[in-house]
């Protein structure tokens, strides 16, 4: 087991390194190159002569890199041009807070999605189930901004029993205040995946509903919610655990919009402000930590596999 | 006589669903009593499934359920769901045909076995561990308290059926229904697995249901037969009096359409057109279209022929009496045909292996080699078929997929017409493909769904670009006309054919571009019964005009002595023994070869024979025993066999070639042995 991750971490390498490598290039492609990148498009030559110096650029492109990569390693990924703080630092304060309404999304979701799947499995073509089909639909369909804006209307102007603007508290410190603050955003990205959740689920269920394993259960004599319990759920949770693992990373860079309506100070907002604000080397530590987080989600789903899968045998 | 176990009257089970209603059963009447086992027959679509279901209460909920089951004193058919769920696993246990699918993977095996029990609460949880280690030793499982911790898929095939016979027995219930229990298994598995569920039963004096498309199956098992056909039954009777006398014509056609093992040979006689599908029932008698007697008879089209006493059967036919004893079977032998097996070869295999490396580790290094082949020779004359026969894992389809060229060759040589081709380049490969075709076991599957059949068999054509050359449409209709379906259905879909007719369009693209050597792969292991006799005749057919050479590769013995001039069988990589046909059939010499024909069942209740039942499952290819591969499960094994492989060569005083230290009749050796059951 311990083997299997270790070669795993291992062939993760060659896609860090190719991945870094191109994040690394992106200096080399924007107009003006390193240099302008760092002293802005109106620098007299003076500048930029004293910047490369200064930052080493006059050094072949494979040493820069090189250098670049092992302080990185380090964890050293540079400062932000805009407000000159460490960008590893700056990632730092948001990474949690980005984890943090992940993990709530997800388990709302997960809360919301498996027992509508269930009970639309277990009830295939009633009433129900075909409500479920629509449910899921609008779930995906409607686009998160407005879902985001409306809750916003209601529980904070209505109701006015949560904040507008949702800050970041970590859960140790006050479970209660981080639940007001997270709510709101993780609901939103929750009832999103909701439906995709609900849909696979629907689908994995059936299928093995269908399962001849399930008629010998049944030729038993065992009672229809033992069997659902016991036997058809955790067949088919396999499929929809890589599911659950693709739409958690995805949250890790891609909650952008859910982030910006409610102001929630996560690694989307951060990336999108660094874009905006031509502010390089803050971008390449952003999408840097992001990948190294979806993959990671990954290396723990195909983990997870060998407890929940016994024919699995990483070995 | 005391009450049956189970007593079904006048049982109907209709489906309705979106596709209308589907009438699958239509007035089953059934007894079964006590310490008797009962043999349902039938093709597929013939009920016998859906009579199981209903008999278990698992039909599902599209299923309308008329007339009566008793089971056990007790009214099946509208019973309420607590009360059919407390009957399942306590009056009645149920085993399934395929043992792969009918245990959860994510299970240890053990507490699937006493999972019925713990929900009867006839078992305390405390107990759960040492019960299913007790029901595990119960079914001959080696090393029960070490299996029952395992999951399914490390069981093999005949000891995960082990385990679903120990779970439908756990209850010790007073009627088994076992549903196709050992058509997914190999031929020496099957016996072994039968002799279990025979001793559990008759230990147990449960009654038993034994439904299956094999005839002979049923011969050697049941007590009484009950013959299905359309949602009916249409004979019953005892084993014996049904397949020594039958009076149905649908029976006597089914017993006359199968090839049978001890028969001499002559053309098969199969049943004309195929079983029906309950959608699409013919009027009167259902058998009518296909009958020899009634046919042509308007009262057999307008009325549905009672059930009545014939003789000591029931049957439901109107012209019952003048069903025909079946003619004694000994047939003079047809002469073999002469010029074949002469001449030049057209495909000869030298020493032929195929290894697949087997890689793990961080740096994918090759830890052990998996020997599919491992040095086969064989050699085909033209117009001559070879039957490869061997059980699954033997190596049969990985052999004739590499002559193909279809998988890279290890080792050795394969020639075509005198023209090496293992490992050859594109071009040689395509011009040996034009004379050499494959026809592939599932017909459901190796057709395109989205392309209509004509263009199907035109495809080869197309691709060697000879479709103009060879005489375009007037060619394919040719070609439909050769395989006996219409040339008008041509541009039809696949799903619109049967399984029968479906092969019969495999082997049309097959001949298209009029090869000297078909490789047959199980051309008709997924066929029904009187449909397998219509394709193995056609296959006669076109070998006889076309001047045809086959290579036949089948599991099914009975078949394989029907079709072939010579035999090889196959072990684990290596053929054991190889004859002509007589030879081989009559007086086997390798070990293998006489379990494996003594264990294939005949439709002879008469004549129950002997049956040498090997002990063990085939070994994994990846790590074959040492010395001879069989001495594991070898009755005639010696020390000898386990260090050094035997050598394939001539038995003194026969045309076998053989490879076993001891190889010998089996009468010699029966005495000293006692490994004969």
């Amino acid at each position: 087991m311990i083997g299997y991750v270790a070669r795993r971490l291992m062939q993760l390498l060659p896609v860090l390194l190719t991945a870094s490598a191109l994040i690394f290039g992106m200096m080399y492609a924007v107009p003006g190159g390193p240099v302008g990148v760092l002293v802005g498009e109106n620098a007299t030559p003076e500048q930029i002569e004293k910047v490369t110096k200064e930052f080493g650029l006059d050094r072949p492109v494979l040493v820069q890199y090189a250098d670049w990569l092992g302080r990185a390693m380090t964890g050293d990924l540079g400062h932000s041009l805009h407000s000159r703080e460490p960008v590893a630092k700056l990632i730092g304060e948001r990474l949690p807070a980005t984890i943090q309404l992940a993990l709530t999304a997800t388990v709302i979701g997960l809360l919301l999605g498996v027992p509508l799947a269930v009970a639309s499995a277990l009830t295939q073509g009633s009433w129900f189930d075909r409500g479920l089909s629509g449910w899921s639909a609008l779930a995906l369909g409607v686009p998160t901004f407005w879902v985001g804006i409306l809750l916003i209307l209601l529980f904070a102007v209505q109701l006015r029993l949560l904040p507008a603007a949702s800050g970041y508290v970590p859960f140790w410190d006050s479970p209660w205040q981080m639940l007001r603050n997270t709510i709101l955003p993780a609901s939103t990205l929750g009832l999103y995946v909701s439906g995709i959740f609900a849909r696979f689920l629907r689908g994995s269920l059936i299928a093995e509903l269908n399962a001849d394993y399930v008629r010998t259960a049944r030729s038993k004599g065992l009672v229809e919610s033992a069997i659902v319990v016991r036997h058809v759920m955790r067949n088919a949770l396999l499929p929809f655990v890589t599911i659950v693992g693709i739409m958690l990373a995805g949250f890790i860079g891609g909650a952008v919009v859910t982030e910006a309506v409610f102001t929630y100070p996560g690694m989307g907002r951060l990336v999108i402000q660094a874009i905006g604000s031509r502010d390089y080397p803050l971008i390449q530590g952003c999408i840097l930590v992001i990948l190294v987080g979806y993959m990671l989600i990954n290396l723990a789903v195909d983990v997870l596999y060998v407890y929940i899968d016994p024919r699995i045998d990483y070995g | 006589m005391p009450d049956p176990v189970l007593t079904i009257r006048s049982l109907s089970v209709t489906f309705v669903g979106p596709g209308g209603i589907v009438p699958a059963v239509r007035g089953v009447d059934l007894e079964v009593h006590e310490n008797e086992v009962v043999g349902i027959v039938g093709e597929s679509g013939s009920g016998k499934s859906v009579t199981a279901l209903a008999v278990a209460g698992l039909l599902p909920p599209s299923a309308r359920v008329t007339g009566s089951i008793v089971l056990a004193g007790r009214e099946v058919v509208g019973a309420p769901r607590e009360a059919l769920r407390l009957m399942r696993g306590q009056d009645i246990g149920v085993i399934f045909q395929d043992p792969t699918t009918t245990l959860n993977p994510l299970m240890p095996v053990g507490s699937q076995v006493v999972e019925g029990e713990l929900a009867h609460g006839r078992l305390r949880v405390d107990e759960a561990w040492p019960r299913a280690v007790e029901l595990l030793r119960e079914v001959e499982i080696a090393d029960p308290a070490g299996r029952a911790a395992q999951y399914p898929h490390q069981f093999s095939g005949g000891m995960r059926q082990r385990a679903v016979i120990a779970m439908a027995m756990a209850g010790r219930p007073k009627l088994i229904v076992a549903d196709e229990p050992t058509t997914a298994l190999d031929v020496t598995v099957q016996a072994q697995v039968l002799a279990l569920l025979a001793r559990r039963q008759a230990a147990t004096g449960a009654a038993a249901i034994l439904i299956s498309h094999d005839l002979g199956l049923v011969a050697e098992v049941a007590h009484r037969v009950a013959v299905m056909y359309g949602g009916r039954i249409v004979e019953t009777g005892s084993a014996h009096d049904i397949f020594k006398r039958p009076r149905h014509p649908y029976t006597a056609a089914l017993l006359k359409s199968a090839p049978r093992i001890e028969a001499a040979e002559g053309r098969l006689d199969p049943i004309p057109g195929q079983p029906p599908t309950p959608t699409d029932l013919p009027a009167g008698c259902s058998f009518h279209p296909r009958c020899a007697i009634g046919a042509h008879r308007p009262r057999c089209r307008a009325e549905e022929p009672p059930f009545r006493s014939v003789a000591a059967h029931g049957v439901a036919c109107h012209f019952a009496e003048e069903v025909a004893a079946p003619a004694t079977i000994d047939a003079p032998a047809a002469a073999r045909r002469p010029s074949v097996g002469q001449g030049e070869a057209l495909l000869e295999v030298e020493g032929l292996k195929i290894h697949f490396p087997i890689k793990a580790g961080l740096l994918r290094r090759v830890i052990r080699t998996v020997r599919a082949v491992d040095g086969v020779s064989l050699r085909i004359a033209p117009g001559e078929t070879l039957g490869l026969v061997g059980e699954s894992g033997c190596g049969k389809t990985t052999t004739g997929r590499a002559i193909m060229g279809l998988i890279p060759v290890t080792g050795g040589s394969i020639r075509f017409r005198g023209r090496a081709i293992e490992n050859a380049g594109r071009d040689v490969l395509r011009e040996a493909r034009r004379e050499m075709q494959y026809v592939f076991q599932d017909p459901y599957s190796s057709l395109n769904p989205m392309l209509a059949v004509g263009d199907a068999v035109a495809e080869p054509l197309r691709i060697h670009g000879c479709y103009d050359e060879m005489g375009g449409a007037r060619w394919i209709a040719r070609l439909f006309e050769m395989v006996g379906l219409s040339p008008s259905v041509a541009h039809r879909q696949p799903r619109e054919f049967s399984g029968g007719q479906k092969q019969r369009i495999g082997i049309a693209r097959a001949l298209a571009l009029k090869p000297r050597l078909l490789i047959l792969d199980e051309p008709v292991a997924s066929l029904d019964v009187s449909i397998q006799a219509q394709i193995v005749n056609l296959l006669q057919d076109l070998q006889r005009e076309l001047g045809l050479a086959y290579l036949f590769i089948a599991h099914d013995l009975s078949v394989v002595k029907h079709m072939s001039d010579r035999v090889a069988v196959m072990y684990l990589g290596r053929i054991v023994e190889q004859s002509d046909k007589a030879t081989l059939y009559a007086s086997p010499l390798h070990p293998y070869t006489q379990a494996l024909l003594s264990a294939v069942p005949a439709p002879d209740p008469s004549g129950r024979r002997r049956r040498i039942v090997l002990a063990g499952e085939i070994p994994n290819p990846a790590s074959p025993p040492s010395g001879c591969h069989f001495h594991p499960r070898c009755f005639r094994a010696g020390p000898r066999c386990a260090v050094e492989p035997p050598t394939f060569e001539p038995q003194p005083g026969s045309p076998t070639l053989r490879a076993c230290h001891f190889a010998g009749p089996l009468e010699a050796t029966r005495g000293a042995a006692g490994a004969a059951s």
